[in-house]
């Protein structure tokens, strides 16, 4: 069944019983309303007439008896009856119930009426009169109860017009509903079916559908772009793997084809480290992809990044000095501990510092830095290589954005995307500046009031 | 002189390659293909030393070592696995393991680590905390070295690096050994790094002296040896 249909016939139902509730309301009091209004005219003809009897004798209440039975009123029922219930006078001809010994209890009786062949009902009065006979004054229901059909009528009319009007009520808020599930259902479907860039219209407003909307929207947009990512990532690899791996086979085929044992050993040689670099392109790229589905969150710990630094300096102090750049560590005197991943820190830093040695011209300079300034700990390293133009450093950022096609044999480009991932795990950024000449590589990450840096769920929804 | 080690592999090829690798180097070795098997051959804790896939049927690596470890079995544990991040590496060790190694490795590497495992789990009789290789005297209580009566000038790193490789005396040690022992760090660099640190200390070794004593092993890594 449709929500339409079903929201249609709930609000059918609804108001089919809140309209019985209030027309059965009606419909008993209007009852009530007839019935005491008979009553009271009843008893007062039945006082005029006791008063007639007690001004003028039995002749005079005869006389008015006889008057008011022929007046032609077919309502109002008027006789004398004697002490067994008999009619004497008027226009009643037979009274059927109630009998005469309940005469004072009762005020409601089934007459037959002068002429008539039929039965009626009639709210009466008895009143006893001369000690020996009664005075029945009454009015037929008739005429009440057919006010009352015509009442119940329209009320009948009422409750299936309310019933009616409820179903299309219904039906218009059923529509509307499906109207705004239907767009989002759309948008699901073509997700389903594989297309992305569908998106769910937004009217601008902030109920409850618009948020679901936004909300889908903002998840879709996030899948997209880790999809294409993700694509971006398997291309490039496949594309990327294909150099060293061929690389890898020509080797093999060279070793086979070795004249002597020495030059077998040196090709042998050759693709282990070809297998060995293949093997470092795959694990960065895993490492990436780990980072930015923040799996590894759990392994957050509190430590003091400028120690960390200082360590990476002493580590890559010979290896700087080989390449004719000295390195230095320059940090603020007071660096607070942070809470985060410190295997992948260190690897972001050690990347950056073999890039900067990398690229770092004879008798340069290099600096490791570590501020902690505005809530941010910088963390980063300054060379005086080449630097990186400002329209190219998205790119550089970029997996397998490889700024110089000629250095493919060498870390395949993902260095600086790995350390953009590592940023990113602490809610923080790569930051890539000017350092005229040079190029200067900050990680930035924030460290909140609290100490504790936020955490984030697979789709970048803070947990 | 043959050590007994158990092999939890469910890849034929690897395990026997494995197997008899280290058949070949004396050791009597033991291979079962899936963790309950495993579990139920290393809980008795008669083996010197385990090597231990991580994706394995039935009860995967990670849970074996933590039954071993909850049972109290302090058997050596030497993880194998084709999971290489940073984050797996620190999850594996976490959990109990001596050594962590990824797949694919070169039967040298697994070697050196293997040995360096099966020293340890050796009872360490000497009274002297010294050691000694050649006419080199290390004392860790002092952090001094000493060649031939002359005492070094080591920086703490390279004490620490000598120090490893006096108590790994010769065997093999590789660089990513290293690279995780002496500076506690779980990534491969790119540059040359390591090779640097050691043959800065090998000049500082070896200057003024005829005999090495520092040596690279082709292929492998490097060795101390007199």
């Amino acid at each position: 069944m449709s929500t339409k249909l079903r929201i249609a016939l709930l609000a059918g139902l609804l108001a089919f019983a809140s309209n019985l509730l209030i027309i059965g309301f009606i419909h008993f009091q209007t009852r009530d309303e007839i019935v005491l209004t008979l009553q009271h005219q009843v008893a007062e003809q039945s006082a005029a007439l006791g008063q007639v009897f007690r001004a003028g004798g039995a002749a005079a209440l005869k006389r008015e008896v006889l008057e008011a039975a022929q007046a032609g009123d077919p309502q109002v029922a008027v006789a004398i009856l004697d002490r067994s219930g008999k009619p004497l006078e008027g226009n009643v001809d037979a009274i059927l119930s109630p009998s005469v010994s309940s005469f004072g209890k009762t005020r409601a009786a089934v007459l037959r009426m002068k002429g008539e062949s039929s039965l009626l009902e009639a709210s009466v009065d008895f009143r006893p009169i001369g000690g020996s006979q009664w005075l029945l004054t009454g009015r037929t229901v008739s005429a009440g109860i057919s006010l009352r059909e015509t009442l119940e009528r329209s009320l009948v009319i009422a409750l299936l017009a309310s019933v009616l009007l409820g179903l299309l009520c219904g039906l218009i808020l059923g529509q509307y509903v499906d109207q705004r599930v239907h767009d989002i259902v759309r948008v699901a479907d073509r997700v389903g079916g594989g297309d992305m860039s569908g998106r769910v219209p937004l009217s601008g407003g902030n109920d409850s559908f618009e948020r679901l909307s936004r909300q889908i929207n903002h998840m879709l947009d996030r899948i997209s772009t880790l999809m294409s990512e993700l694509r971006m990532l398997t291309d490039s690899l496949a594309h990327d793997l294909r150099s060293p791996v061929g690389r890898l086979r020509a080797a093999a085929d060279a070793a086979l084809a070795a004249d002597t044992p020495e030059e077998r050993d040196q090709m042998l040689g050759a693709i282990i480290r070809q297998s060995d670099s293949l093997m470092r392109i795959l694990t960065t790229a895993l490492e990436i992809a780990r980072s930015e589905a923040f799996t590894s969150q759990n392994q957050f710990s509190w430590f003091d990044p400028a120690q960390l630094a200082d360590e990476l300096v002493e580590m890559y102090e010979p290896v700087a000095e080989e390449a004719g750049a000295a390195i230095r560590l320059d940090r603020s005197s007071v660096v607070v501990p942070v809470f985060g991943h410190r295997q992948l820190l260190a690897q972001a830093l050690s990347n950056l510092i073999e890039n900067a040695i990398k690229y770092a011209s004879s008798g340069g300079e290099i600096a490791v830095l570590v501020h902690d300034e505005d809530s941010t700990l910088k963390l980063g390293v300054t060379d005086r290589g080449p630097g990186i133009p400002v329209e190219r450093r998205d790119e550089a950022r970029r997996r397998f954005g490889r700024l110089d096609p000629s250095r493919s044999e060498e870390g395949a480009g993902l260095g600086l995307s790995l350390v953009q991932a590592i940023a990113h795990l602490h809610q923080g950024e790569l930051a890539l500046f000017d350092n005229s000449p040079g190029l200067v590589a900050l990680l930035q990450i924030p460290i909140r009031g609290d100490g504790k840096q936020a955490r984030r769920g697979p789709l970048g929804l803070a947990l | 002189m043959g050590r007994k080690i158990l092999i939890i592999e469910d890849d034929a090829e690897t395990a026997g390659y494995l197997s008899r690798g280290l058949s070949q180097e004396g050791h009597s070795v033991e291979q079962v293909s899936n963790g309950q098997d495993g579990l139920y051959r290393a809980i008795d804790g008669s083996f010197d030393l385990i090597i231990l896939d991580r994706m394995l049927p039935r009860i995967d690596g990670l849970s074996v070592l933590r039954a071993l470890r909850a049972a109290k079995i302090e058997t050596p544990v030497l993880i194998l696995s084709a999971l290489a991040s940073v984050g797996d590496r620190i999850e594996g060790l976490e959990c109990g393991s001596d050594d962590y190694l990824v797949k694919p490795f070169s039967f040298a590497e697994l070697l050196a680590r293997a040995n360096a495992l099966l020293r340890r789990s050796e009872a360490r009789v000497a009274t002297d905390p010294r050691f000694t290789v050649g006419d080199l005297v290390i004392d860790p209580l002092s952090r001094t070295v000493k060649r031939g009566g002359k005492k070094l000038d080591l920086k703490p790193r390279e004490y620490l690096l000598l120090e490893y490789f006096a108590r790994n005396e010769g065997r093999v040690v590789t660089r990513t050994m290293l690279l995780e022992q002496v500076w506690d760090y779980h990534f491969d660099p790119a540059t040359n790094v390591i090779d640097v640190h050691v043959s800065r200390l090998r000049r500082k070794l070896e200057e003024g002296f005829d005999r090495p004593l520092l040596h690279t092993v082709r292929g492998a890594g490097y060795m101390l040896e007199a």
